[in-house]
């Protein structure tokens, strides 16, 4: 074993990280390349540790892409999508189909009633025939046939998500059973059956109950949003509002799956023991014939300029917690390596500069982290979040965070703090390289948004390119007190007292 | 089907032909769409035999007899050490359950005598190198993932940690208070609350059934020398069993885990488990109130099914994935989701330790108005099972979806040699996971219908334990139907 002096020399020195070459490979992967015809794009990345791929369809439509007031959209959409197709989930679809029509027609009816007489009896006894109807049309369903059929074909890690900007559907199979993804992604991609409905969109309240109303943290991260931002869809969850979601129709969904969900629209990343000929060849066989579809997204909110501070607060039975965001960047802006080398050094690991000042050195926190999001397209926010043991003040650990930027302003980090950093980040890029699934994530997610797998690898080598003076000069163009939304989770014992 | 009207639609003759090709797809008969286009439906697909050696890790004794699995993985630069301490928290008595957690977590963020806390992680980051460190019952471990270059110098470190630890008085202050606002914030998340209810209610004063308490965290408790008691006794070499993996050789490492272990210094005693018989509480309804939307379930019973090399075992794992351990498939989540829309998960949990009792339960959250109906479905999905074989196509499902995914258990050498150090720990063959598989493969429906008319109460509900995190007021006369009702104040 190496003797002490080894480390300490070390800790002097701070080394540079040998691992650069093997870190800069990531772009130099393997990759294949393929598009057909109809736009669909596919990225197909060898690898044989083990005889399993990795499958991530990402589509380029997300939460930003709801309408007002039908927030939730494209996540009951993402649901909807493992109901089945036309073949898969139903025992007659044309009996099944009729009784589906009947459904429409009667929701048809309460929204021109709610239109002209919202108080109607009518409408609530509409709503009951449509569920009586769901219920008989339950009869001809095979429920969840379509997840079953990859479960019992040894599918692991089956399912899908819904962010600001794509949705993606994702899974592993075994090497030799990879076809079976071609065949029922095709088919679901082209004749999805938007069934049990009603249920479904329940199933999505539920989730809403779990994810946001039970969860502090969560409703906080919520407000945040809407307070700082007042025009831009990304003010909007992502899983909807309560009353959104309990408004949306089956031809809502219908009328979204037709804009965004198609080949031209559609990003495949394939990772694992199989070979990207025979990839190509099912490509080409299952998605090849079907016609280009899939409309480019067309946001056209600006976020204003923020003028003063905002604040807001939430009532909740929780303990204290603080969120300060500030206005930033989208992820390609030159000032974005920047902002995300700030994360790292704030509160990236032990040594961040708010984890030792906060939760060492004063202890007037538990934990402390910070983000940029929600998405990566549009300016985004940059946000501190940090728990709070009572009974420490809030306004004491804001103030505390405004001076360590202040300080990080004033006085630059040192060539040695970001030398770890990049350290970190070279290993990172290293220990990436050993999942499938997360290469494939990467791959799928860098090519729908930035229409390059390359683009997050090479964000990774621009973070290593931050020196220390940009930090402060993001600090001082983006962290003005007029410039930032702070949000505080102020439990409901405190407002009795 | 997707439209065909779309507006930027340029009918060249290539888009033609694919006109008519999507023409004839609108107008093929229902029967035949779900066919590729050579006419073959997925019911029809044929799979070639996956054929794949399964990696194992060669086991070797080092110096002082301690046992090292061996994995060597050149696709990266990358090494990674696990080590893994007989000693837990079930070997210590309750008044100790704050010291006996604190001590892994304080190898970590305490430094060592000679360098301080800020010292390692700096040098940690500076290398790049990952250690954790944790404890479950039985068991401490802490693992070391560095990059190849850096192996010597990592593994020094994690060495000073593991042997010379400092346990900063600062650090004990901030493990506390992160601790102490943890509890606070988990007295108030519904599914945490309802999983500590159960399991107290399961186990009682039994070491399964201990959560930490606030008062275990007395800083007069968390004195150096109780955390160098308690460190001494786990971590020490004669219960150490330590896994390898990835870019070295055994030539090339053999001499550094010597060095390594020879550091280490033996145990003083061996560990016995003494404990007691768990009680569970009487069966009935025990409400924790709370204002949210929404109410967490979990009802369940306590089950003699033992991990080992025995019918009943594999029919349990089967089981559990029919009742409701394999997703949206599962019975649970078929009902209370799929078919009704109550919730957004169910599922079921069939614990088998290699010391009963373990527990059988399922849980789910719904909204408040719903608690009652999701209760009795839950009890109406149990009573089935207890009273009729499953189906034989269910049973197929079940099986199939282990035997076509067991390839995912080879997915990556860090995988196969921690799985098969939990192996020796628990004293199981190490090639057990190709007795598992036989045994499920070997699982038929009456098994299943046994086990489950073994494990579960005759009398359905009424011989069982549900715990119910809700708003006490809207659902009080709604379980007095259901069973009786035991209101439990939060901690």
């Amino acid at each position: 074993m190496a003797p002490f002096f080894l480390i300490f020399i070390f800790i002097v020195l701070v080394p540079q990280f040998h691992g650069e070459a093997q870190a800069q490979e990531a772009t130099d992967l393997p990759v294949t390349e393929y598009q057909l015809e109809n736009g669909m794009r596919f990225l197909i990345l060898e690898k044989s540790q083990s005889p399993t791929v990795s499958f991530v369809l990402q589509y380029r439509v997300g939460g930003i892409d709801d309408k007002t007031g039908s927030t939730g959209t494209a996540h009951l959409l993402e649901h909807l999508l493992f109901k089945g197709t036309r073949t898969i989930g139903t025992l007659d679809l044309e009996r099944e189909t009729s009784l589906l029509n009947q459904m429409d027609l009667l929701e048809d009816s309460i929204i021109a009633l709610e239109e002209t007489s919202p108080t109607s009896p009518a409408i609530t006894a509409l709503k009951g025939d449509i569920l009586q109807i769901e219920r008989q049309a339950q009869i001809y369903v095979v429920a969840n046939e379509f997840e079953a059929i990859l479960t019992r074909n040894g599918a692991r890690g089956l399912n899908a998500s819904t962010d600001s900007e794509s949705t993606k559907y994702y899974l592993e199979l075994p090497s030799n059973r990879a076809k079976l993804w071609f065949m029922l992604e095709s088919e679901r991609m082209t004749q999805p059956v938007f069934r049990e409905f009603y249920t479904e969109r329940d199933v999505v309240a539920e989730e809403r109950r779990s994810r946001i109303e039970t969860q502090p943290g969560n409703l906080l991260y919520e407000a945040h949003l809407k307070a700082a931002f007042k025009v831009h869809p990304y003010r909007e969850p992502v899983v909807g509002h309560m009353q959104d979601i309990n408004n949306l129709s089956r031809r809502d969904i219908q009328s979204h799956y037709e804009k965004h969900y198609g080949p031209e629209n559609a990003v495949v990343a394939v990772v694992g023991n199989i070979k990207a000929e025979l990839i190509q060849e099912w490509a080409d066989q299952y998605f090849g014939h079907l016609p280009r579809g899939g409309t480019e997204r067309s946001i056209t909110h600006t976020e204003p300029d923020q003028k003063k501070e905002r604040r807001v607060s939430v009532v909740f039975e929780g303990e204290p917690q603080l969120r300060i965001g500030w206005h930033t960047v989208p992820t390609d802006h030159p000032d974005n390596p920047a902002l995300m080398i700030l994360t790292a050094l704030l509160t990236g690991n032990r040594s961040g500069r708010l984890f030792q000042r906060l939760v060492v050195q004063d202890q007037i926190a538990s934990n402390v982290t910070s983000s940029i999001g929600p998405g990566d397209l549009f300016p985004r926010l940059f946000s501190i979040n940090v728990s709070i043991p009572s009974p420490v003040k809030t306004e004491d650990v804001e103030q505390s965070v405004y001076e360590e930027l202040e300080n990080l302003a004033e006085i630059p980090p040192s060539e040695e703090d970001l030398q770890r950093i990049r350290n970190q980040i070279s290993a990172g890029q290293i220990r990436g390289l050993a999942s499938n699934f997360g290469l494939a994530l990467q791959l799928a997610h860098s090519t729908t948004l930035y229409g390059n797998w390359k683009y997050t690898f090479e964000l990774s080598q621009k973070l290593k390119d931050v020196q220390p003076e940009m930090i402060s000069l993001v600090i001082k163009k983006y962290f003005n007190p007029s410039n930032r939304t702070v949000a505080t989770l102020v439990p409901i014992d405190s407002c009795v007292r | 089907m997707r439209k065909i009207t779309a507006c930027h639609w340029l009918p060249t003759s290539l888009e033609k032909a694919r006109f008519i090709g999507l023409y004839l797809v609108l107008l093929t008969p229902f029967h035949l769409m779900g066919q590729s286009r050579d006419g073959i439906r997925y019911k029809d697909l044929k799979f070639e035999p996956l054929s794949f050696a399964q990696p194992r890790a060669d086991v070797h004794e080092i110096t002082r007899k301690v046992k090292v699995l061996f994995l060597q993985d050149t696709s990266l630069p990358l090494v990674s050490i696990f080590a893994r301490f007989q000693g837990g928290t079930i070997h210590f008595n309750r008044e100790q359950q704050g010291v006996v957690t604190a001590v892994p977590m304080l190898l970590r963020s305490g430094g060592s005598e000679q360098i301080t806390p800020d010292s390692i992680n700096t040098l940690l980051e500076q290398y790049a190198t990952n250690l954790s460190f944790g404890r479950d019952g039985r068991s401490s471990f802490s693992s070391l993932n560095t990059l190849t270059e850096y192996l010597d110098e990592s593994l020094e470190i994690w060495n000073l940690l593991l042997t010379q630890p400092g346990f900063s008085s600062e650090m004990i202050h901030v493990w506390r208070n992160q601790e102490l606002d943890y509890l606070r914030r988990s007295e108030r998340d519904p599914n945490t609350i309802a999983i500590r209810t159960f399991n107290q209610l399961m186990f009682g004063d039994h070491p399964t059934g201990w959560t930490l308490r606030p008062e275990d965290l007395d800083l007069e408790d968390l004195n150096l020398k109780n955390l160098s008691d308690i460190h001494r006794k786990i971590f020490c070499r004669d219960n150490l069993t330590l896994g390898v993996t990835g870019n070295t050789t055994w030539s090339h490492i053999l001499p550094k885990l010597n060095k390594f272990v020879e550091s280490i210094p033996p145990c003083e005693s061996t560990f016995t488990e003494v404990l007691p018989i768990p009680i569970p509480a009487k069966p009935g309804i025990y409400v924790v109130r709370n204002e949210l939307p929404q109410t967490t379930i979990i009802i369940g019973k306590h089950s003699k099914v033992k991990l080992d090399d025995n019918a009943e075992y594999f029919a349990a794992q089967v089981g559990n994935l029919i009742l409701g351990g394999s997703g949206l498939n599962s019975r649970l989540s078929s009902r209370i989701r799929t078919e009704s829309g109550l919730s957004y998960s169910a599922s079921s949990i069939w614990t088998a330790p290699t010391k009963p009792p373990g527990v059988l339960a399922a849980m789910t959250q719904t909204k408040n108005s719903s608690t009652g109906t999701v209760i009795k479905l839950i009890g109406q999905t149990l009573q089935e099972l207890s009273e009729k074989p499953p189906h034989s196509e269910e049973v197929q499902d079940a099986i199939d979806e282990i035997s076509n995914g067991f390839v995912f258990n080879f997915q990556s050498p860090a995988q196969v040699v921690s799985r098969q150090m939990f192996y020796l720990t628990q004293n199981l063959p190490l090639n057990w996971l190709s007795t598992y598989l036989e045994g499920i493969q070997r699982t038929n429906a009456q098994d299943i219908h046994n086990i489950f008319r073994e494990n579960l109460a005759r009398n359905g509900l009424e011989d069982m334990v549900t715990v119910v995190v809700g708003n006490h007021d809207l659902l009080e006369s709604e379980l007095n139907k259901i069973g009786t009702v035991y209101a439990i104040e939060p901690n």
